[in-house]
């Protein structure tokens, strides 16, 4: 007899997601939902009207983790679309500034998911807020790792959170011998990190990997070797940064991509009738609760030539470096390798960027009308937007993120794992759900606490 | 080094009009000139995993947050708050540690002040641009507020850019500001 149970919300990623998990006698998933549960709506209809300049500030709002993806793919959409293309040292430029998002990111998802694994040789998992060593060390490498990617994308992209120097044509400024000198270095310091880094990662996932069984919240779960397989295929676009056009990536057509919606794939209303108060943080969904993936679930499921894809790091590995591991370690795995090559990659667009050259298109045309593209391997996957730009106004625009892609592949690599495993195969994906606002309530029953106004 | 001794982030979402209050005062502190030391970011939705997780406390002394906070003002009313006054689950970004609140690791290192507007409209889950009246003339006042906090002289300031105001800019003259 199958039992319902719901890990809400789940933690260690960016936005609010919850799993809907039906379960077997034994806790194995038979079908698992992993679902978003933030409503974000109408940056299509916001787009539509406005200049091309405004489309990828606003696009970059969206999120709070990848703004410089869709940053970055929004600007090329439009440059598709009015036929614009732009001069190397400005694609030398948003390379690099990529490139340092994605080596941030690895860096932080290498923290998210330490907790889940063990110091080889014993049963101590990894926490890595310790003073202890060797976790002390490896936590201050993170950190430094994380600083230098956003110390080498301020300075190419102006600010290293919302970046303010790519502009429709190209980039606004280039930068100076110096600036591209102490990035090079910066990139010589992280490789030499990344490296040890990434060896640190490998042989402590392969550890966990050789394990018969772990600890969740005190339950002692076993560790199946499928762990988080499937066999829904891979979609990437490029080995590093992301393309616009067929000619250049056959890979990602249009026309083999459709979307359907949540209620033709999830499941429907049902109760929860297993409940674990161990679960960490704080226990699972209390039994009687009514749950409705298919109303809750807030995003499309995108499809290509009709089933949904994994992207993501291990996707480009497979697309494009004939890497073919499956499963949650492999996954992880594929990240960690693309620590070093993310920097060799940045340190051979700083080799080639002349801060001399120019970073601005001769010539940026209004637009026809014609239907754009730009795909982005943000660092948790590709993300594609779409867009029309007539007479230097916007008459559509579409976004297609990184985790909409991955959380139907993740709902179908959960079967066969045991439930309380679920969200450590969510976090393989290094999930990136929309934020909403994040406005501080300071009394629930808005009682004002704070005494001193000032007037 | 990323941060230096003194940052001032602005965090909010301009897509949820009022929300993108804190955008919007460091849009508006870019025009003025600040000391080498200080760092005014847009830190929009990622301050927990930008900045206050990256924060050196050997190098950063002073952090100081603007953002919208509901606490049953006026709209476009300014509070300044402690780190101990916020409820928990502020800035707690599920993406950034293990539910521990960044800012508690770092309040007791950092000096920490988060500068609060009360919103009119936050348009969430629908996106909307644009500041509420209200909220946008709270601007000015936040602005002599940060500079305040941050020990900047602000008088000859703010004066300088009521002067260089470009048209379709934030406001930066609103009706409560009293210059001395």
């Amino acid at each position: 007899m199958s039992k319902v149970v719901e890990i809400s919300p789940t933690t260690r990623h960016e936005g609010h997601s919850k799993l809907v998990l039906k379960v077997n006698d034994q806790g194995i998933i038979e079908t698992g939902n992993w679902c978003s549960i933030t409503p974000v709506r109408g940056v299509e209809k916001l787009a539509v009207g406005k200049t091309p300049e405004q489309v990828p500030k606003i696009a970059s709002r969206v999120c709070g983790i990848c703004p410089i993806a869709h940053n970055l793919a929004a600007t090329e959409a439009m440059e598709a679309s009015i036929k614009c293309e732009i001069p190397k040292d400005a694609k030398a430029l948003r390379h690099i500034l990529q490139l340092a998002n994605r080596l941030h990111s690895i860096a932080l998802h290498d923290i998210l998911i330490l907790p889940d694994l063990y110091i080889p040789g014993t049963e101590t998992q990894i926490n890595p807020f310790t003073a202890e060593e060797p976790v002390r060390s490896v936590a201050k490498r993170i950190q430094r790792l994380r600083e230098i990617g956003q110390t080498i994308g301020q300075i190419a992209g102006g600010d290293c959170i919302h970046p303010r120097n790519t502009r429709i044509g190209g980039m606004y400024r280039n930068c100076s011998e110096q600036a591209k000198i102490k990035m090079y270095d910066l990139a010589k310091e992280g490789l030499v990190l990344a490296k040890a880094q990434m060896d640190f990662m490998i042989a402590v996932l392969r550890n966990y990997q050789t394990r018969e069984s772990v600890n969740v919240g005190g339950m002692k779960v076993p560790l199946p070797k499928t762990l988080g397989y499937h066999n829904q295929g891979y979609l990437a676009t490029h080995a590093f940064y992301g393309c616009s056009s067929l000619e250049e990536c056959p890979s990602w057509d249009i026309e083999r991509f459709k979307e359907v919606r949540p209620w033709d794939w999830y499941m429907g209303e049902m109760e929860v009738s297993l409940e674990e108060p161990r679960y960490p943080i704080g226990g699972t969904t209390k039994i009687g609760t009514k749950v409705n993936p298919q109303m809750e679930a807030c995003t499309g499921i995108p499809m290509y030539d009709g089933q949904p894809v994994e992207v993501g790091p291990r996707a480009r590995l497979v697309t494009y470096k004939n890497y073919d591991e499956k499963g949650t370690v492999g996954q992880n795995v594929a990240r960690e390798m693309e620590y070093v090559d993310s920097l060799y990659e940045m340190i051979d667009n700083i080799d080639a960027l002349n801060p001399s050259g120019k970073v601005v298109a001769d010539y940026i045309p209004d637009g026809d009308g014609s239907l754009g593209w730009a795909s982005n391997e943000a660092p948790r996957g590709t993300d594609v937007h779409i867009a029309r730009v007539k007479d230097w106004k916007v008459q559509y625009f579409s976004m297609l993120v990184p985790t909409t892609w991955n959380f139907a592949t993740c709902s179908a690599a959960l079967t066969g794992a045991p439930w309380q495993l679920a969200e450590v195969i969510m976090r393989g994906y290094d999930p990136c759900v929309s934020c909403a606002t994040h406005m501080i309530v300071v009394d629930e029953e808005n009682r004002l606490v704070a005494q001193k106004l000032i007037q | 080094m990323l941060y230096p001794e003194i940052v001032v982030a602005g965090c909010g979402n301009p897509l949820f009009a009022d929300d993108g209050f804190g955008p919007a005062v460091i849009e508006e502190m870019e025009k003025l000139s600040l000391p080498d030391n200080v760092l005014i970011v847009d830190a929009g939705l990622g301050g927990p995993h930008f900045i206050f997780t990256l924060l050196d406390p050997e190098v950063t002394k002073k952090l100081v947050i603007v953002d919208i906070a509901d606490y049953g003002a006026e709209p476009g009313s300014i509070t300044k708050l402690r780190v101990e006054d916020l409820p928990p689950g502020s800035y707690r970004d599920a993406h950034s540690w293990d539910l521990a609140e960044p800012l508690q690791r770092i309040k007791d290192r950092i000096d920490i002040t988060i500068i609060g507007c009360q919103p009119a409209r936050v348009t969430t889950p629908e996106f909307e641009v644009g500041l509420s009246e209200e909220v946008q003339e709270a601007i000015p006042k936040t602005i002599r507020v940060i500079l305040e906090t941050i020990g900047v002289d602000y008088g000859t300031t703010i004066e300088r850019i009521q002067e260089e105001r470009q048209p379709g800019t934030a406001k930066t003259s609103g009706g409560s500001l009293k210059i001395s």
